[in-house]
């Protein structure tokens, strides 16, 4: 539950999510669920040159199976509750 | 199901698709007067579009028995498309897990005559309705749907697993379970008592011998079990 967690904290914030077919996405993140589908908003394609036909969209869901990263914004990263927090869950705790 | 869109013509008499009522498939709306273009090529005459719990079926109105249908499960992404330099009309432009190391090759669509089930590699398909107004909506039972049809893979692993993003396997980069086994490196089960000068000896001078034997015996074996133990 983690990255759940974590991201409702991301709620807002702008993000770029790499897909595996290797598209980015650069959007506002609107919500996610539990199965880490992800819904942005004001979304742009960052390499326009490889897909050209996704100029911009407004609102945009991604199926969290298809997601490889989630770019998070530097400033809108806490490093050290997230250190703990990835540290409690591995312990299992 | 193969993944991806396919050729779909399981149509019932009344013109509707024949759904799979035993997997609980249900119908969730029909947008009528939909057209459907994949990839790069220019929209399909209009026709219907059905959105069940599992799939999207799209039936040609004019070509009857000519259809497509991809399962949610293969709908990576979606989304309303207004902007008029991406495309001319407002559409739902989807992407669509298609085979791997695929890209947009759609050009082998003209040669329908291969009748295959499987089309050869669609990844994106837009939706356009005569109505632009009910894009929205579409859009949400898109994401109804969606969030209706988890990855099976994902139900087995915890959900931490699902950021890796490098396949759905259990490879999670967690590994919990697996470090709390290791701490404990001595397993009982390896501890072999050694009865001390239980040699069976009934000689006694013998046995006071082999008792002083089997001290130093004893002393050996106990190095030698906790090498074997201590690995």
């Amino acid at each position: 539950q983690l990255f759940f967690s974590y991201f409702k904290e991301l709620v807002g914030k702008e993000v770029t999510v790499e897909l595996k077919n290797d598209l980015a996405i650069r959007g506002t993140l609107h919500s996610v669920d539990q199965y880490l589908n992800i819904k942005l908003e004001n979304t742009r394609v960052v390499d326009q040159d490889k897909y050209p036909h996704m100029l911009s969209v407004r609102n945009c869901f991604i199926r969290g199976s298809v997601v490889r990263y989630v770019l998070l914004p530097q400033d809108g990263v806490d490093i050290d509750i997230l250190h703990d927090a990835t540290r409690r869950e591995a312990r299992g705790g | 199901m193969a993944p991806g869109l396919k050729r779909f013509t399981d149509v019932a008499g009344d013109g509707t698709p024949r759904l799979d009522d035993a997997a609980g498939e249900e119908l969730v709306c029909v947008e009528r007067a939909a057209s459907v273009a994949l990839g790069s090529r220019a929209p399909e005459p209009p026709g219907t579009l059905f959105i069940t719990t599992r799939r999207v079926i799209w039936l040609s109105e004019a070509e009857k028995g000519r259809g497509y249908a991809v399962g949610f499960l293969d709908i990576t992404l979606h989304a309303v498309s207004r902007d008029p330099e991406a495309y001319p009309s407002p559409c739902l432009y989807t992407q669509i897990e298609a085979e791997a190391d695929s890209d947009e090759e759609d050009g082998d669509l003209d040669s329908e005559a291969d009748s295959d089930s499987q089309l050869p590699k669609i990844s994106e398909m837009r939706i356009i309705l005569a109505d632009a107004a009910q894009l929205d909506s579409l859009f949400d039972a898109f994401c109804h749907c969606a969030e209706l049809n988890p990855d099976p893979t994902a139900e087995e692993n915890e959900d931490s697993d699902l950021f890796h993003g490098e396949g759905m396997t259990n490879g999670g980069w967690i590994h919990g379970d697996e470090d709390e086994h290791m701490v404990d490196g001595i397993d009982p089960e390896f501890f072999i008592p050694n009865p001390i000068g239980q040699n069976g000896g009934d000689d006694l001078s013998s046995s006071v011998l082999e008792l002083q034997i089997n001290d130093q015996r004893f002393e050996d074996a106990e190095e030698e079990e906790a090498r074997e133990n201590g690995h």
